[in-house]
């Protein structure tokens, strides 16, 4: 991948999509071959340098992992822990600090109003938005997102799709995003990566695929 | 700020705090604050210097318990004792609490609310008397017999039990058992086919639960003098043979602990039942073994049930009842009453705040980790084997370790209460958190969070709400307990109790056990209160 690239991952359920992303953040452990991250492998890594790596690459899970009493500010926040002591973190759940960025960056997934909400409160197209606040706050340069907007409408969709975009291309970064939604991947990524029980089945430039044509990763036919 | 996020900020929304959470926070801060300033802590001499040394030799006693062979002997055959006891005292209560259950069950009554909350209501009384105090009231009925051990235990948990399992029944979805009552069928039957099958595992959990604390009682019943390892770490505390205590307390440990291991894993099995058809061969051996050990117990205790019935039992419950009725009234003992209940409140609240603060500083030890360093494990090892010594022994014991240190008055007992929900709480604490969902940890880590930051908010938001109500559960336990600190002579209402009960004041000793339902009553409703304002 290089610097700028905005790559869909497709695939059916169980092809590995969420394993590929997982081996990237550093949570799955490869079985096999070597991963290589910011030019780092971060399986040889430990400590504070890993952690460092790990402040670089921000992800977007599907099960969002918002821990659901905490208030919407305080989860946001969690995304600039790489960069706070513990007494400061400690303290911002006293009182949340840094709230202008917490609230620019709900603003710009429609949440603002929702700023101190318990987050278990909120429907799953809003935990989604507030992961994908949380990412605005990590600033990472290598932004992974599973199924960022499965819960979301369509219009909804595009909104936060092209903020991650935007996101890893200010950071100078790159976008990887596994979707089930052939359009979207076609209308905000410029490559496409197609996985199949674990394997890469094609790697193409998204200019020249079609809807039909990602459709068959899905088992649709027509 | 990124460009992304540079742009106009709106206008924030107001916070809005819960002001019932917050009203509740404030009055268990305030609550504590009394406490410990009633306790004594800041303002008077609360050390005993004098008793350091004794100390010493009881410590230094732990790493050479006694192992002559006569007197493992002696600890074999108590440990015999409070097994049968527990064994006897825990299954009769599941079968009483079998019976109260459908007493007292929703399913029961249907609308008629007045008839079960009158049920409700009498069930309080035995439930609201700890083990111990049942134990004196049935030595005074019974005089010198097994039963008194047996039942003690049988008949609050029993009344516990009846709650839990209505509570159960009540719960379980009840879509077949409507179907049979339109269908025709009675009430009785309906249970029978549509709601008893579904809760079945959930029953035997909690039955097994119950065997497991039965343990714990049968060693406290010890120590007011039925026997077992209770008693035998009682008698070597008075002759000062602190070699003797430490190997009544690790017999009492590895007792404690095949109990939790073995109830655990009969537990697990009942919520989580082998998928097929036919009888679970771990559930069912379960129950055959606890069937089995109680016909031995019944042998080996010498129970008859004849002197449930012998005339003299029969005489003896008539003098008392008839000479406990009108209870005591005059002002001095209410007042004495009134003032004993206030200690009693304070230790129990000394004692939760100390135990919650120190299980959720143990929390992150306790809980066994999934990937871990060896130094890690072996830390927790050694914090979980702490917790396991700190709940073998009986509070009562503890208070009598504090007081070569502290002077007497409310905080040995408060301590010794405290010490010993430690352990328990801290075991309870600990499984919390190996249940919680540990994903938001590991997303912020992933995300580059360091360890303390990513327990703080991936795991201590979702662990907040259950340890509350873990610490409101054990009050509503401590408050009994204090009554058991305060018959053996730590204070508060059990050293009113225990004197009135040696003085043969049976009006007296009506009006304290009075206060001591009312008591618990008051607490377990402040409890419930609480938890749900925090749910």
């Amino acid at each position: 991948m290089t610097a700028g690239e905005r790559v869909a991952v497709v695939g059916a359920s169980g092809a590995g999509k969420s394993t590929l992303l997982g081996v990237l953040d550093g949570t799955v452990a490869p079985t096999a071959g070597t991963v290589e991250v910011h030019g780092s492998d971060p399986t040889t890594l430990r400590g504070r340098e890993l952690r460092r790596l790990r402040a670089r690459t921000g992800t977007v899970r599907q099960q969002l992992d918002l821990p659901g009493p905490l208030r919407v500010v305080h989860n946001v926040n969690a995304g600039r822990l790489g960069s706070w002591s513990a007494a400061r973190a400690a303290w911002s759940l006293l009182r949340p600090q840094g709230a202008a960025e917490v609230l620019a960056a709900l603003d710009r997934v429609g949440l603002a109003d929702r700023l101190h909400e318990r987050t278990d409160r909120l429907s799953g197209g809003q935990r989604q938005r507030v992961a994908v606040a949380r990412l605005l706050l990590q600033r990472p340069e290598l932004v992974l997102a599973d199924e960022p907007a499965s819960a979301l409408d369509p219009a909804l969709a595009d909104v936060v799709l092209t903020l991650l975009g935007a996101l890893a291309a200010e950071q100078g970064g790159a976008l990887v995003a596994a979707l089930h939604d052939p359009a979207l991947a076609l209308r905000h990524c410029d490559r496409v990566v197609g996985l199949e029980h674990g394997r890469v089945v094609m790697d193409a430039p998204a200019a020249s695929l079609t809807v039909t044509s990602l459709e068959g990763f899905y088992g649709v036919t027509r | 700020m990124t460009t992304l996020l540079d742009r106009p900020v709106p206008v924030a929304p107001p916070l809005v705090r819960d002001r019932r959470r917050w009203a509740w926070a404030l009055g268990a801060l305030a609550l504590v604050g009394w406490a410990l300033a009633a306790s004594g802590l800041f303002s008077g001499a609360v050390l005993n210097p004098g008793g350091v040394a004794q100390f010493g030799r009881f410590a230094s006693a732990a790493l050479r318990p006694e192992l002559a062979p006569e007197f493992l002997a002696v600890v074999g055959e108590s440990v015999l004792v409070t097994v049968a006891y527990a064994v006897l005292g825990g299954g009769l209560a599941v079968l009483l609490g079998a019976a109260g259950a459908l007493a007292v069950a929703r399913t029961t009554w249907g609308r008629r609310r007045a008839g079960r909350l009158v049920v409700r209501g009498v069930l309080a009384v035995p439930r609201g008397l700890h083990e111990a105090v049942w134990g004196l009231l049935l030595l005074n009925v019974l005089g010198l017999d097994p039963w008194v051990g047996v039942l003690a235990i049988a008949l609050p948990y029993g009344a516990v039990t009846a709650t839990v399992f209505a509570g159960i029944l009540d719960e379980v979805p009840r879509g077949g058992f409507d179907a049979l009552l339109a269908a025709g069928a009675g009430r009785g039957t309906a249970t029978l086919y549509g709601l008893l099958p579904q809760a079945t595992g959930s029953l035997l959990s909690y039955a097994f639960y119950r065997l497991e604390c039965a343990v714990r009682s049968a060693v406290v019943l010890g120590l007011i003098g039925a026997g077992g390892l209770g008693y035998q770490l009682s008698l070597s505390f008075t002759s000062l043979r602190w070699e003797q205590v430490w190997t009544t307390v690790y017999a009492l440990a590895v007792l404690c602990l095949a109990a939790e291991a073995a109830g655990r894993a009969v537990r697990r099995r009942a919520a989580d039942p082998r998928a097929g058809a036919g009888r679970d061969p771990v559930l069912a051996g379960a129950v055959w073994a606890v069937l089995v050990l109680a016909g031995w117990a019944v042998w080996f205790l010498a129970l008859s049930p004849a002197t449930l019935v012998s005339a003299r039992a029969r005489e003896q419950l008539g003098h008392v009842l008839s000479a406990a009725w009108p209870p005591a009234t005059d002002r001095d003992l209410l007042a004495a009453v009134l003032a004993a209940a206030v200690d009693t409140v304070l230790m129990s609240v000394l004692a939760i705040a100390f135990a919650a603060f120190g299980a959720v500083a143990l929390a992150g030890l306790v809980a066994r980790p999934r990937s871990a360093g060896p130094v890690r494990r072996i830390a927790g090892g050694a914090v979980r084997t702490a917790l396991l010594l700190l709940r073998a022994v009986p509070p009562p014991v503890w208070a009598l370790v504090l007081l070569f240190v502290l002077l007497p008055g409310v905080l040995p007992g408060a301590l010794a209460l405290g010490v010993y929900t430690l352990g328990v709480l801290g075991r309870l604490v600990g499984e919390a958190v190996e249940e919680s969902d540990q994903r938001p940890r590991e997303a912020l880590r992933a995300a580059g969070a360091p360890p303390a930051a990513a327990w703080l908010y991936g795991t201590v938001p979702s662990l907040a709400g259950p340890v509350v109500a873990l610490a409101c559960y054990r009050w509503e336990v401590a408050i009994r307990d204090t009554v058991l600190v305060g018959l053996l002579g730590a204070g508060g209402i059990g050293v009113l109790l225990s004197a009135s009960t040696a003085s043969f004041d049976w009006p007296a000793v009506a009006t304290v056990l009075a206060a001591i339902v009312l008591l618990g009553l008051a607490v377990d409703l402040l409890s419930e209160r609480a938890r749900a304002a925090l749910r």
